[in-house]
């Protein structure tokens, strides 16, 4: 953990904005805005290495299709999914495919000339444009109806401490790469840390204010008159603190399980922390826009609870005709599907607020991952499952594309949710518009 | 006329005496009167009670502002025997005027008297908002230990071969004076390293003089990282170099006189070329490489860094102080004790030193709690302390952390912690170590001084005379001192000063900027001397210069020198910080000089006399009205009217003797054609008046004045104990200022005298009350 913070880390951690706050905090937003549209909320969940293909794609199109081994805890809710294969990241220019693929990946655009070289290609650095959940985030806080307290959320799991073009997919403008947090209770401190620090302090007024009445005894009489006017405002704040405090329902702060360290082999627990709080900051309507990125490209998550020792890139380079290794493959991805279907499960059950139906009526989540396939490092074929109503696709279908570049499927999701962009990403691969036949 | 008896009332007061409590009180003060002092108050009691009221308390509707200021005594009789009563100014004249005036001088007209009359005494205090940031930072001192920083400056460098700090790659490690490296396509160092790729880690500690945000800014076309204080965390990571985007910023708060943790890590990988730059701009400073002497090749801790925003401290006194609270402060100390809660919680393990999977883990925090609240109170607690503070919170609860942060909140806004003079009527010897170290540090004692306290070996002056002449050699006693310099030199006037690019064509921001670095080096070289004399702050013709400064004052200089040297001047040039070039250019305007700022410097600052703010603004006359004038006739010509006579009479003869130094502070024997006049005169309180020409005459002159030693250790002692000085019945500012004379002038004597005066004497109770 840190020894201190800089100003900026402190009003991060804090989810202070930086102007100088009033004593009592913007609290978690508990008006729900404008109910008369609905809420749309985009999450995009992130998993590296590319798939095993024939344990991932559906044989089918349309809506008569049989989800395969990789993807079959989304059973439950295939009516509600849309399978998009044959989207290409056709983006080219600098850097390996690995780093490409995660830094254009919601971009759609080439990363600038650099000095981090990948395993093959020329060097690079950071993307030259900002990503498609920061656009949107620009969008929906530039209105006031759709504005958050936070606009997006960057949530991450078991994130190594460097930032180079294969750990940050989410760009808030060219050379601008977002950091995921990867810590839960890092993040539970931004979205929580403010009422939990007033009621801490509330908890301890009375004593602060029995001590100011034994210190005034001993100091001399002509004196005292200034601890009473510092006890009026002790008095005073603790007033406040009591009002604001009747405002907040306790049941909307998550509980996390303390101590858990952010390590690989808490992954499975690490990922139930965050998916908690993604769904309470939605509920909360914090944010409408999130992103949660497990691992990186290239990651190396260990997973052990499956029996599985390697490192999922390195398992990922071994050739087709490796079958134990597809098969460990297929287990990883069905594993982060698992986590995927738990959050689909949490958004489902959960009542909309002020509102109709479930958070999934009004959320989209967008399953995606740097690579097609990992031997072969293809940019073709990136897997792009969506699942949830929150855009008004037409869902339980699966599609099939030829090598159209996702640019157009980005601003596809950008139009569905009300902001008509011309272009999104490298200017040609756009040209066509947004994706057409999802609605 | 009447904007003249506006200008006869001097200092304004708060509060007006009741006459029958005075009275009694003069009686007090005033045991012999004599048949002349007799005849005074007869005289002053017909001729002048009736506007001015029996004890010059004014009377409202007439004369409603009090009698007092800072004019010298024959000043107050010339006027009296000119112009008094106003209804016939006749009256009162020659004998009569001398004795009036002596009453009036001896019974309520200079400062002394009046607080003799409701003698002050020795306040309850909350810290100041720098003992408050000091004290925070330095709670933690003894889990996270000290900088130890000594004279060797630089940053730690270590080279490898290889692009990653592969072990066994490592070819060089010395010390680099900064960091500000074009290597272009060629290697650091051809023999051991390839020009390909490379790596090289800087580390060390920064040492950073002021208060404030600090601008760090990275120039690499490589990869590069900066950590800076908390050493986790970078606080600018360029090592992915991307495009054209080879500078990156990042702001950090730093209190100042402080060391701080530093690394920089830098890389080159198969790029055609190789360059790092490191550059900061620290709060009234540009933006520059980080100059050798801020770097210290040795390690120092993290530090805790308040960033919460406090409202500022009440200065009214002419000195910061603590003696009263605001729903702000309040707020600012709760908003920064939660700050200081959760900074503890984040880093819980190295601070308790224990680990979270140790069996001690629970023992350990606790433990940590104790000393924590025993550091913030300055003193053992006692049995029942320790479970109302700690014991208590961690009963019955099973999250520690949040434990933690209930002891922190409530010692953090405990009065015990907040108030630095609890003026008690009894001192005990943890008291008297607190006195000690926020006269000396503004701070908290430390181990040494705890120790002492628990010894018993804070009870006569001489062991607290022992004390602080130890403290004195500790970085939080210099950096007090710069603090009270700042304050006394007035240095926030030079903020945003500007001035005229077609005057001063060569002036640039980097000219003051460097100048205050110089005014600081003189200041610490001065007062940190063994000598340490306070009348080589006025006399010396020593400056410190880089070749920037040497070039724009035109002083001599070796060509090749790197950063600051002492240079010494022509002694009829240079005069100490009188004629320091950011003294003459933040007392200026845009284009020209002003011997009015100049004048009221030397008379309320270095002199200590009291001045009246004049009663309108009077805006400076525009000098392209009148070219032909020089600036001392147009000084001359807009403040001739009696009125501003009053004042100026004695403001502007002192200015003038620094004519010869421009708006910018250059030296010029010339204005407009016409050659400097810089005589200039001066009538002390007490003794004939002075005549002297230029800053050189000037300058003996004030290091010989008394009331300029009285002036200095009064302001000194202020700036030490944040009370006023007749609060202490044990020593007087006379006897202080005999001491500092005696001494040689030595400052760093008069602290510690200051401090063996003042750490013993209770508080609280009126002392000299009727």
């Amino acid at each position: 953990m840190t020894a201190s913070k800089t100003r900026r880390q402190f009003i991060r951690d804090l989810g202070l904005t930086a102007a100088a706050t009033p004593f009592i905090w913007n609290l978690p937003s508990l008006g729900f805005g404008s109910q008369q549209t609905r809420k749309q909320r985009l999450v995009i969940m992130f998993s590296p290495n590319g798939v095993v293909p024939w344990n991932f794609w559906p044989d089918e199109q349309g809506e008569r299709f049989a989800l395969k081994e990789s993807l079959k805890p989304l059973e439950p809710f295939k009516d509600r999914m849309l399978i998009l294969h044959g989207l290409s990241n056709l983006v080219r220019g600098d850097g390996d495919n690995h780093m490409r693929g995660m830094s254009c990946l919601l971009t759609g655009i080439e990363l600038f000339p650099g000095n981090i070289q990948g395993g093959s290609h020329t060097p690079a650095g950071w993307a030259s444009g900002l990503s498609i959940d920061q656009e949107l985030r620009n969008f929906l806080q530039s209105r006031p109806e759709t504005r958050t307290r936070f606009g997006s959320l960057e949530f991450g799991l078991t994130i190594p401490n460097r930032a180079d073009p294969w750990t940050r997919m989410v760009y808030a403008g060219p050379n601008r790469p977002i950091p995921p947090v990867d810590d839960p209770y890092q993040m539970f401190a931004r979205l929580y840390g403010n009422v939990q620090d007033q009621e801490k302090l509330a908890s301890v007024l009375d004593e602060v204010q029995a001590d100011l009445q034994k210190v005034r005894s001993v100091i001399s009489a002509d004196d005292q008159a200034l601890l009473d006017e510092h006890e009026s405002f002790v008095r005073r704040m603790e007033g406040q603190l009591r009002e604001t405090r009747t405002e907040i329902d306790q049941s909307w702060t998550p509980d996390l399980e303390p101590g858990v360290r952010n390590i690989n082999d808490n992954l499975p627990k690490l990922s139930r922390m965050q998916v908690e709080l993604l769904v309470n900051s939605l509920r909360a309507d914090m944010t409408r826009v999130a992103t949660l990125q497990y691992t990186y490209s290239v990651g190396q998550a260990r997973m052990r609870w499956l029996g599985i020792e390697e490192g999922h890139h390195d398992l990922s380079h071994e050739p087709d005709s490796h079958a134990e290794a597809q098969e460990k493959l297929t287990k990883i991805n069905r594993w982060y599907c698992e986590e995927l279907a738990y959050l689909v499960q949490r958004l489902q059950e959960t009542p909309e607020p002020g509102g109709e139906g479930t958070l999934l009526d009004n959320t989209t989540i967008v399953w995606t991952n740097e690579l097609g396939k990992g031997n072969s490092h293809t940019l073709h074929d990136i897997p792009f499952v969506l699942i949830g109503n929150g855009l008004n696709f037409r869902m339980g279908r699966a599609m099939r594309f030829e090598r159209e570049p996702h640019n157009r499927f980005l601003m596809a999701l950008a139009h569905a949710m009300g902001h008509e962009i011309d272009s999104f990403g490298k200017p040609e691969l756009s040209s066509r518009g947004p994706l057409t036949g999802l609605t | 006329m009447t904007d003249l008896l506006s200008y006869l009332a001097g200092v304004r007061v708060l509060r007006i005496l009741a006459p029958l409590g005075s009275c009694l009180l003069m009686g007090w003060a005033f045991p012999s009167v004599s048949l002349g002092d007799v005849d005074a108050r007869r005289i002053y009691e017909t001729q002048c009670a009736d506007c001015h009221g029996v004890e010059g308390e004014g009377v409202a509707g007439i004369y409603d502002e009090r009698l007092s200021g800072g004019r010298s005594l024959a000043a107050l009789t010339e006027i009296i025997h000119d112009t008094m009563p106003q209804y016939d100014p006749e009256r009162v004249m020659g004998e009569d005027a001398q004795r009036v005036a002596d009453f009036i001088f001896e019974n309520f007209y200079t400062e002394e008297e009046r607080a003799m009359h409701k003698p002050p005494r020795i306040e309850l205090s909350r810290m100041t908002v720098r003992q408050y940031l000091n004290a925070t930072a330095d709670l933690f001192v003894p889990m996270l230990g000290e900088a130890r920083v000594d004279d060797q400056r630089g940053l730690t460098a270590e080279y490898f071969s290889s692009r990653n700090f592969r072990r066994g790659t490592r070819v060089i490690e010395r010390v680099d004076s900064r960091i500000d490296f074009a290597f272009g396509d060629q290697s650091p160092d051809p023999e051991n390293i390839g020009p390909e790729e490379f790596s090289i880690q800087w580390r060390g500690a920064i040492l950073a003089e002021e208060t404030g945000e600090y601008e760090f800014v990275l120039r690499s076309e490589n990869g590069a990282r900066l950590w800076v204080n908390d050493m986790d965390r970078p606080l600018i990571d360029a090592w992915v170099q991307s495009g054209e985007d080879s500078e990156h910023r990042e702001t950090i708060h730093l209190l100042g006189g402080r060391a701080y943790p530093i690394r920089v890590n830098f890389a080159k990988t198969r790029q055609d070329s190789a360059s790092i730059s490191l550059l900061w701009q620290p709060p009234r400073r540009v933006l520059e490489v980080i100059p050798t002497r801020n770097l210290s090749p040795h390690w120092a801790p993290s530090m805790l860094a308040i960033n919460t925003p406090f409202p500022p401290d009440d200065s009214s006194m002419g000195y910061e102080r603590g003696t009263s609270v605001s729903q702000a402060w309040h707020e600012a100390t709760t908003h920064a004790a939660i700050e200081v809660a959760n900074f503890v919680v984040s880093d819980l393990a190295r601070l308790a030193r224990v680990k979270q999977d140790d069996p001690k883990w629970a023992d350990g925090v606790r433990e940590f709690c104790h000393q924590l609240v025993e550091r913030a109170f300055r003193r053992p607690l006692t049995d029942e302390q320790r479970h109302f503070f700690v014991d208590s919170h961690f009963e019955g609860r099973e999250d520690l952390e949040n434990a933690v942060k209930r002891v922190v909140l409530l010692a953090l806004t405990s009065p015990r912690f907040l108030y630095s003079e609890m003026s008690k009527q009894e001192l005990d010897d943890y008291d008297v170590a607190s006195r000690l170290s926020f006269g000396l540090w503004d701070s908290l004692p430390d181990a040494a001084l705890l120790r002492a306290a628990a010894d018993g070996q804070l009870r006569t002056p001489e062991q607290v005379a022992s004390q602080a002449r130890r403290m004195l050699q500790d970085h939080r006693a210099r950096s007090k001192l710069r603090h009270f310099f700042h304050h006394w030199l007035l240095v926030h006037r030079a903020e945003d000063i500007s001035k005229d690019p077609e005057l001063f064509p060569d002036y640039e921001p980097a000219i003051l900027s460097d100048a205050l670095t110089s005014l600081d080096l003189l200041l610490e070289h001065v007062a940190w001397s063994p000598e340490s004399d306070f009348r080589q702050l006025l006399l010396t013709s020593d400056v410190f210069v880089n070749a920037r400064l040497a070039s724009f004052y035109g002083l001599p200089i070796e060509p090749d020198v790197d950063g600051f040297v002492k240079v010494t001047c022509d002694p009829q040039r240079q005069a100490g910080v009188l004629t320091h070039p950011f003294l003459m250019t933040g007392f200026a305007y845009v284009r020209i000089s002003s011997p009015i700022h100049r004048g009221v410097f030397l008379l309320r600052g270095v002199l200590g006399r009291a001045l009246r703010p004049p009663p309108v603004a009077v805006a400076p006359d525009d000098e392209t009205l009148a070219p032909s004038l020089t600036t001392r006739e147009r000084v001359a010509i807009q403040t001739r009217s009696e009125a501003c006579q009053a004042c100026h009479s004695m403001i502007n003869p002192l200015g003038f003797s620094l004519e010869h130094y421009d708006a910018v502070g250059r030296f010029r024997t010339t204005e407009r054609g016409q050659p400097i006049d810089a005589s200039g005169s001066y009538r002390p309180v007490e003794g004939e008046p002075v005549e002297f020409v230029g800053a050189r005459q000037l300058a003996e002159y004030l290091a010989g004045s008394d009331e300029v030693a009285r002036s200095f250790s009064q302001q000194l002692f202020h700036h030490l104990a944040k009370q006023p000085v007749n609060a202490y019945s044990s020593t007087n500012l006379d006897e202080l200022t005999e001491q500092f004379v005696d001494s040689g002038y030595h400052i760093q004597k008069l602290m510690v005298s200051i401090m063996a005066a003042t750490a013993l004497e209770p508080g609280g109770a009126d002392v000299r009350s009727e």
